[in-house]
């Protein structure tokens, strides 16, 4: 039990660890970014030299990059992540507003490929003919074969809701490496001898097959929720889905920095708790 | 000759095909793919416009030509960037192991945590992005190159160490050769196949990433067309079921990527 707390300490640190890094390299990113904080008002002539010194402050110009950093983090501390120079608003109350329907979105879109997937990957794994086999590959060849933003035109066209656009993006990926792990896991020896003593096909895949390939499995969870909050970007910007998919595009257009930075650390934190979380389910099955 | 063979075979002929009008664009039109026919927005097809005109009245298959050139030689441009990065962090890390393996590693896991397509939107979003045309595609092809190494930099750094504790790389120790004799005549002709089989895996996910740049706006900018930003133009669904033939980017686009599934698919096992 103290072995697994240590552990779970362990990766916690970790993933702090790592989300901080990832916020700093950004912030780092925009404070090297051509235009860092060129502000309109500090073109106007009319202004005193005072009032311009006080605008390039609020940019946090006057000192260096550790005193950016420092700034920056003490923001993070006490929840400030600045306002967003677009939309004239906190980033927090933002983020806050639109992260769940994002979230729901991502959650159901995820559901519905995985189950799509799987359902996918087993028939052919269970009915090994060529017509099922070049039947799955062909319409997950097509769907691959779509750029995510014309998905989510179609979608927008028939009316659909995001979430089934993050499903047929996340799937055909889903599906490839599901069918390789099952397939992998269906050359193992053991397989071969249970169908050599005629196990049926149904009682190999749900008792031999599955078991094993269940920690790989449990791997592509993380990888698959990178796959789709990556999809829920272009999904939201081109569907007008009000979520954090949209704000980031929105971000990117106006090149709203202090969105952006924050964005990417809240992007960061899902995509490497999702990662975490599969890794924990994988090691508490083995 | 099997059905797959045939199949094979039919795929890289497309594929020549649409490589070879991209790459001799201007011997299939005599138009400039920026010209505007301004009298003649939004034409059917015709015998002077094969593919009808845009709304600005400029010529869709000339745009579709040319459009092809950026993304078919840009994307290879970006992938080979993608796959030489790749081959030297995944390289060094394979073969020389201990903290600079630990650190390699473990950068590319942070890249590889995050989606592809928002790091790219972050980075693109960092650029000036009232930039020239020319000066946009570069940025976004360097951007791909620079962003979408980390996946091909694990297969990579697997090939790498299994080498380093391999049979004849330990003779060749033995034998007293140089490091950097080991490197050009032993390391890098075993690993040929696997760069190779990274580069080719790339050059489809760069195409189909960059016409979701371009159609998101951080793409290619106009008037320079690339297959992404050509899709831009089906956004106004009233206009494109009026004018389906505004769709032939997207045929296009959707074949070549098919074809590069089967014909490098024994890439992708080898990978």
């Amino acid at each position: 039990m103290a072995q697994w707390i240590l552990k779970l300490a362990q990766r916690l640190l970790l993933l702090t660890a790592l989300a901080i890094v990832g916020a700093l390299l950004c912030a780092t990113m925009v404070r090297f970014a051509p235009g860092y904080g060129v502000d309109e008002r500090d073109l106007d002539f009319q202004l005193s030299q005072s009032s311009r010194d006080a605008i390039r402050s609020e940019h946090q110009l006057s000192g260096g990059l550790l005193h950016y950093y420092g700034s920056y983090i003490a923001g993070l501390f006490h929840g400030n992540l600045g306002t967003s120079a677009f939309l004239q608003r906190p980033v927090a109350g933002l983020l806050k507003e639109r992260a769940p329907l994002t979230a729901r979105a991502v959650l159901f879109g995820l559901l519905t490929a995985w189950i799509v997937a799987s359902a996918l990957s087993l028939v052919t794994l269970r009915w090994q003919t060529w017509a099922v086999e070049y039947s799955a590959t062909a319409l997950t060849g097509f769907l691959i074969a779509l750029p995510t933003a014309v998905v989510a035109l179609l979608c927008m066209y028939l009316r659909a809701p995001v979430f089934l656009g993050i499903a047929v993006i996340t799937l055909p990926k889903l599906f490839r490496y599901q069918h390789n792990i099952l397939a992998q896991a269906h050359t193992r020896p053991f397989v071969l001898a249970a169908r050599a003593r005629g196990v049926s096909r149904s009682r190999i895949l749900f008792c031999h097959v599955i078991p094993v390939a269940w920690h790989p499995l449990a791997a592509l969870l993380g990888v698959s929720a990178s796959m789709a909050i990556g999809a829920a970007i272009p999904m939201e910007a081109l569907s007008d889905s009000p979520g954090v998919g949209q704000l980031a595009w929105l971000a990117a257009i106006n090149r709203d920095l202090p969105l952006l930075t924050s964005i990417t650390l809240f992007v960061t934190l899902l995509t490497i708790g999702a990662n975490f979380l599969a890794g924990s389910m994988q090691e508490s099955q083995s | 000759m099997t059905a797959q063979r045939m199949l094979r075979l039919l795929c890289r002929a497309t594929l020549l095909a649409i490589f070879g009008l991209g790459l001799f664009a201007g011997s299939f039109t005599h138009y400039s793919y920026a010209h505007q026919f301004r009298e003649l927005p939004n034409t059917a097809p015709s015998a002077a416009h094969w593919l009808g005109t845009d709304g600005l009245g400029r010529d869709l298959f000339t745009r579709i030509v040319y459009g092809t050139r950026v993304s078919l030689v840009l994307a290879p441009t970006a992938a080979l960037l993608a796959t030489v990065i790749a081959a030297l962090l995944g390289g060094i890390a394979g073969l020389r192991g201990g903290w600079l393996e630990k650190i390699i590693l473990a950068s590319t896991d942070l890249s590889m945590s995050l989606p592809l397509l928002f790091v790219l939107i972050a980075l693109r979003a960092l650029l000036p992005l009232d930039v020239n045309p020319i000066l946009s595609v570069v940025a976004t092809f360097v951007v791909l190159g620079l962003v979408g190494w980390p996946a091909s930099l694990r297969v990579v750094w697997a090939a790498a160490k299994n080498l380093r504790d391999s049979d004849h790389i330990l003779l060749a120790r033995a034998l007293g050769y140089r490091p950097s004799q080991i490197l050009f005549r032993q390391v890098i002709p075993c690993l040929r196949p696997v760069f190779l089989a990274q580069f080719w895996i790339s050059i489809p996910l760069f195409i189909l990433t960059e016409a979701t740049l371009s159609m998101l706006g951080l793409g290619v900018m106009e008037p320079l067309p690339s297959w992404g930003n050509l899709l831009r133009g089906s956004e106004d669904f009233s206009a494109t079921a009026a004018n389906p033939w505004r769709l032939v980017p997207l045929v296009v686009l959707v074949l070549t990527l098919i074809c590069f599934q089967f014909v490098f698919h024994r890439s992708e096992e080898l990978a």
